[in-house]
């Protein structure tokens, strides 16, 4: 149906490792641009996640995010090219404030937790709480239980996180960073949610634009609604 | 013929030399048959002759040849004894080779025995010389001396001396070897207790005498772990005094505010300098790959001190509690509760500059460290001292408080941002004969100020933080700002209000009643409103190019950054955070046009319609007389032109040229459509379309004077149809259409052309109908 491609830009990479052109060049080259944050307690697989699907392997030994990471990935949906850009968060405290800057230009937010780890679900309401301060009111949230190939030390079963979902309002996924177990499907599900919105976004506007010129109604009311 | 018959026959099997068989000769029977048998035969024995005589003509070569050969027999024979002799030389001389290599290896293993042999005679040797020299140096109190011959002792190959245990002289070697271990061990001890004094002493010279002698005992870890300890003292003795000096408060005025990232830079440049001065010795006595532990040690006091710097900090400043109510006020936004912004500018700068002072420092240590296993690591620094330098840095204490600071700066300078900005749209003035009011320039020096000081913090995260703010408040509460005044409205002039009808003058009134000022009031609020408009779309035109200058000027200050050495990862996530900025500028140009429409449709369109429909009750179905009548006294378009030039000289000195020049673009495109309505509402004799034809002519000529904008394409229908109903008589039209047509192109369809030609009375509708088109 689709398949993933090309480019991403892990921000590891030292100075000068990948050409500029190939940069510049993906700035054009795309159908669609969303942005996606990865947000959830620290330790509970962000990184891991993002580096899955962006370089394809398991990073052992990954220490703690710093701040923010930033990644792009440009993907392939239905003939469309769509480019991803992806921003890990560092689940500790003391990047709170770096991080929330982040949410409110967000197409999408990767809320995600450890299902080995009741503490990193116990908090999602307070994640949420954030959500709904400093995200813009179109965001796509999606709830995400990562490290299913710990299954034996699962403290959070999928029908109770399923139902919070649902109560939320949330997709969500159960995945593994590790066996790789729905990471594509993750983003590339997402993908899919993003462009719908940004279809229906594009009905909406001009379905209820005016005419130029015409009455009274000014159009610039509908686009000011941010928070 | 029964003779030659086999002999013919035998002829023709064995070479077949003639082509022609004896059969086929005694089968003929016509006589011109024999002859061109005969004449083919003939010529067969002419070619034979020939090749005869050749081969007999080589006789003499060939035999020449034979006698040479027969000469160099003897030769040959002399060469084959030649050969057979240098062979057997060879092959003796291969065996005398052989002979001689063997000789010479079994000599080289007789030279490494022998040099093998005085190596040990040399350890044992020094083994005994050490003995001695280390108890003389000992006696002496030489600890250099006395741990030379230690370290030489240590160097010695154990398996030799293990050797030496088993030969002749075993007790005597295992004599020295247990003197030797007892010197060892006592030195050891000394050189710990000599250092401990001299670090008690504070005795530099001392301490690093002491120092030196550790790795010569294979003390590495121990010598580094006290001489970090002795300079850690050093540090912390100093910093305190330093602490206590900062919170002291007797300072001078000017840097008072900035006192404890002084306190911190002294700190930190402490520690660079005992880096910088002590990195010599610990690379030469220690050698490389060393400097790291060192670090590691000093790392752990330098986090000490910083902690207690940035506790008092804290403290001092109300450096938390000033964030809370930064906030909690912006969580409910309860206006005149909040802090003063201006009260937070010290202390934002001042964090911002402890935070580029780490960063510095933390630069520096990664510089050194990696310097220093570069000497060590074969080609170049290994992964695992890579990490390792990684961890120290971004892990250590010093990191996490930075990294805590910055955490609680971030929304103080986004509380400051936003509160600033709301006082400069409180406090917005205008003043006549600019075009934009204050709060534009005063919005934009606050949030280069904002993104200016978080950038000088080196904190690349609190950069794009700062930068991720600075776009929401202007996309969202600028841009609303300028959005509700536009909401507003352009006032209708009053004028209009009575045009529009007794009710809502009656209210106008009633409501100017209400407030007791009637007459002056309403007018004089209409035209402040008009003005505020104006200012206003002025304001989000600058607004939009302040974006993408600011934009710009951001990009040139981070390239200065990343020449300092930042990854690409960082640069592409600030670029990523640069272009969010782009958005937001089409945003406010989006808004910019949508204002102008509304200015189109509610000071333009309305006044502009009426004088167009004018052109209704001034007749075109004229005769000679009232032409030269309207040729003496114009009566629509020299008014029109008066108009439409006060109306617009209205805008052309309120509105930033850009502005003005689209709003003229809107005004003619109106212009345009409205007279083509108009114009097919009436009816034109002859001289009707002459006199539409000229007045078209001036109002085009009049309004190319007043824009740059290109306005002959839109008159091009107008002129189309002027030229339609200038025609004398219908059929003239074919000589300007289709293959007719030249250089000209139609905007009108052939059912326009139709219409325009049925607006001429004169003209039969019959012949219109039959015009092919
Ligand atoms: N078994 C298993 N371990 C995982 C998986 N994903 C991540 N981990 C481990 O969990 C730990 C934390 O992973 P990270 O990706 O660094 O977590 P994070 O959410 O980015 O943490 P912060 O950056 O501190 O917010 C690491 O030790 C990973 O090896 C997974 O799917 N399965
Ligand atoms: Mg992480």
């Amino acid at each position: 149906m689709y398949f993933a491609c090309d480019l991403c830009i892990p921000s590891s990479y030292k100075s000068g490792e990948y050409p500029v052109f190939l940069f510049s060049m993906s700035m054009e080259d795309y159908d669609y641009l969303f942005k996606i944050v990865l947000i959830g307690n620290a330790g509970v697989g962000k990184t891991c996640l993002v580096r899955r699907f962006t370089q394809g392997l398991f990073p052992p030994g990954q220490g703690a995010t710093i701040g923010v990471d930033f990644m792009i990935k440009t993907v392939e949906i239905k003939g469309q090219k769509v480019k991803l850009q992806i921003w890990d968060t560092a689940g500790q405290e003391r990047f709170r404030s770096i991080t929330q800057s982040y949410y409110r230009s967000a197409n999408a937010l990767i809320l995600t937790y450890d299902i080995t780890c009741e503490d990193s679900f116990r908090c999602l309401p307070e994640w949420l709480r954030e959500i709904e301060q400093y995200a813009n009111n179109q965001v796509v949230t999606i709830l995400v239980g990562n490290k299913i190939d710990l299954a034996e030390k699962r403290e959070v079963l999928r029908q109770r996180a399923e139902d919070f979902a649902e109560s939320q309002s949330m997709l969500y996924l159960e995945t593994s960073a590790k066996e790789s177990d729905n990471v594509e499907r993750l983003f590339l599900d997402l993908a899919c949610e993003l462009i719908q919105e940004a279809k229906q976004n594009k009905l909406d506007n001009n379905d209820t634009a005016p005419m130029p010129g015409e009455g009274k109604t000014i159009s610039y009311l509908s686009c000011c609604n941010l928070n | 013929m029964a003779d030659n018959g086999p002999v013919a026959a035998k002829r023709c099997d064995a070479g077949s030399l003639s082509s022609v068989s004896m059969e086929t000769i005694l089968a003929l029977t016509e006589l011109e048959d024999l002859e061109r048998v005969y004449q083919q035969l003939c010529a067969e024995e002419k070619e034979v002759d020939s090749e005869l005589e050749r081969l007999v003509g080589q006789e003499g070569t060939i035999h020449t040849k034979m006698l040479a050969l027969q000469r160099m027999g003897p030769n040959l024979q002399l060469i084959e004894g030649d050969a057979s002799q240098l062979s057997g030389m060879i092959t003796f001389t291969c065996s005398l080779a052989e002979n001689v290599s063997r000789k010479v290896r079994q000599l080289d293993l007789a030279k490494t025995r022998l040099y093998n042999v005085i190596q040990r005679a040399d350890d044992i040797l020094d083994l005994k010389f050490c003995t001695d020299g280390v108890q003389t140096a000992l006696r002496n109190e030489d600890y250099e001396q006395a741990a030379a011959h230690i370290h030489r002792y240590l160097s010695l190959d154990q398996s030799v001396i293990e050797l030496s245990r088993q030969g002749e002289e075993s007790s005597a070697v295992d004599a020295s070897l247990l003197m030797l271990q007892d010197a060892e061990q006592k030195l050891k001890v000394i050189v710990a207790e000599k250092l401990d004094e001299a670090v008690a002493a504070v005795d530099l010279a001392q301490v690093e005498r002491f120092f030196k002698i550790f790795p010569l005992l294979g003390l590495h870890q121990q010598g580094l772990d006290r001489f970090g300890q002795y300079l850690c003292s050093q540090l912390s003795s100093k910093a305190e005094e330093n602490l206590l000096l900062a919170s002291g408060g007797d300072l001078g005025e000017k840097r008072a505010p900035l006192v404890f990232a002084d306190t911190l830079t002294l700190l930190l440049e402490g520690i660079a300098r005992v880096v910088e001065t002590h990195q010599p010795i610990v690379e030469t006595y220690y050698g490389p790959g060393h400097l790291y532990t060192l670090i590691t040690h000093l790392q752990q006091e330098c986090d000490r001190q910083a902690q207690k710097i940035v506790d008092k900090f804290i403290q001092q400043r109300g450096y938390h509690n000033k964030f809370q109510v930064a906030q909690s006020n912006m969580m409910k936004s309860v206006p005149g509760e909040g802090i003063e912004p201006r009260e937070l500018d010290p202390v934002l700068t001042e964090v911002t500059l402890m935070n580029a002072r780490a960063e510095l420092y933390l630069r520096f240590l990664r510089r050194r460290m990696l310097a220093d296993f570069e000497v060590g690591d074969a080609q170049s620094v290994t992964q695992e001292h890579q990490q390792n330098t990684e961890k120290l840095l971004k892990h250590c204490l010093l990191s996490r408080t930075m990294q805590e600071l910055i955490g609680y700066y971030i929304p103080m300078e986004e509380y400051y941002m936003r509160e600033s900005v709301n006082k400069a749209v409180a406090m917005d003035t205008y003043e006549k004969g600019q075009l934009t009011s204050s709060m534009v320039d005063d919005c934009f020096y606050i949030v280069k100020k904002c993104i200016s000081r978080a950038l000088s913090s080196s904190s690349i995260d609190c950069l794009c933080a700062m930068i991720n703010h600075a776009n929401s408040v202007l996309e969202s509460d600028f841009r609303e700002v300028l959005y509700n005044k536009l909401r507003q409205g352009f006032p209708a002039t009053t004028l209009q209000d009575i045009q529009r009808g007794v009710s809502s003058a009656v209210s106008l009134m009633q409501s100017s009643l209400q407030q007791g000022k009637f007459n002056t009031m309403g007018i004089e609020s209409a035209e402040h409103a008009k003005a505020a408009f104006l200012v206003t779309l002025n304001n989000v035109e600058v607004c939009s190019e302040n974006i993408t200058t600011l934009k710009r000027n951001l990009e040139n200050d981070c390239s200065k950054l990343f020449n300092q050495g930042a990854g690409s990862g960082e640069q592409a996530k600030i670029e990523s955070c640069l272009s969010d900025l782009v958005d937001t500028s089409a945003k406010f140009k989006d808004l910019l046009q949508e204002g102008l429409t509304e200015l189109n449709t509610t000071a333009i369109k309305p006044q502009v319609k009426p004088w167009i429909s004018s052109f209704l009750s001034i007749s075109h179905n004229i005769e000679e007389e009232e032409f030269n009548d309207y040729e003496a006294n114009d009566p629509w378009v020299q008014q029109l032109i008066v108009n439409l030039e006060q109306l617009m000289a209205e805008f052309k000195t309120a509105q930033s040229p850009v502005i003005y020049d689209i709003l003229t673009s809107l005004m003619t495109s109106l212009i345009s459509i409205e007279m083509e309505k108009t114009v097919l509402k009436c009816s034109f004799s002859r001289l009707g379309g002459l006199q539409f034809d000229k007045e078209l002519r001036s109002l085009v000529a009049y309004l190319t004077t007043v824009t740059t904008w290109t306005i002959r394409d839109k008159f091009a229908r107008l002129t189309q149809m002027a030229t339609i109903l200038n025609l004398e008589r219908v059929t003239e039209i074919l000589d300007y259409w289709g293959p007719n047509s030249g250089p000209l192109t139609w905007r009108l369809t052939p059912a326009e052309v139709r219409q325009v030609l049925a607006l001429r009375v004169d003209f039969r509708s019959e012949d219109i109908k039959r015009l092919r088109l």
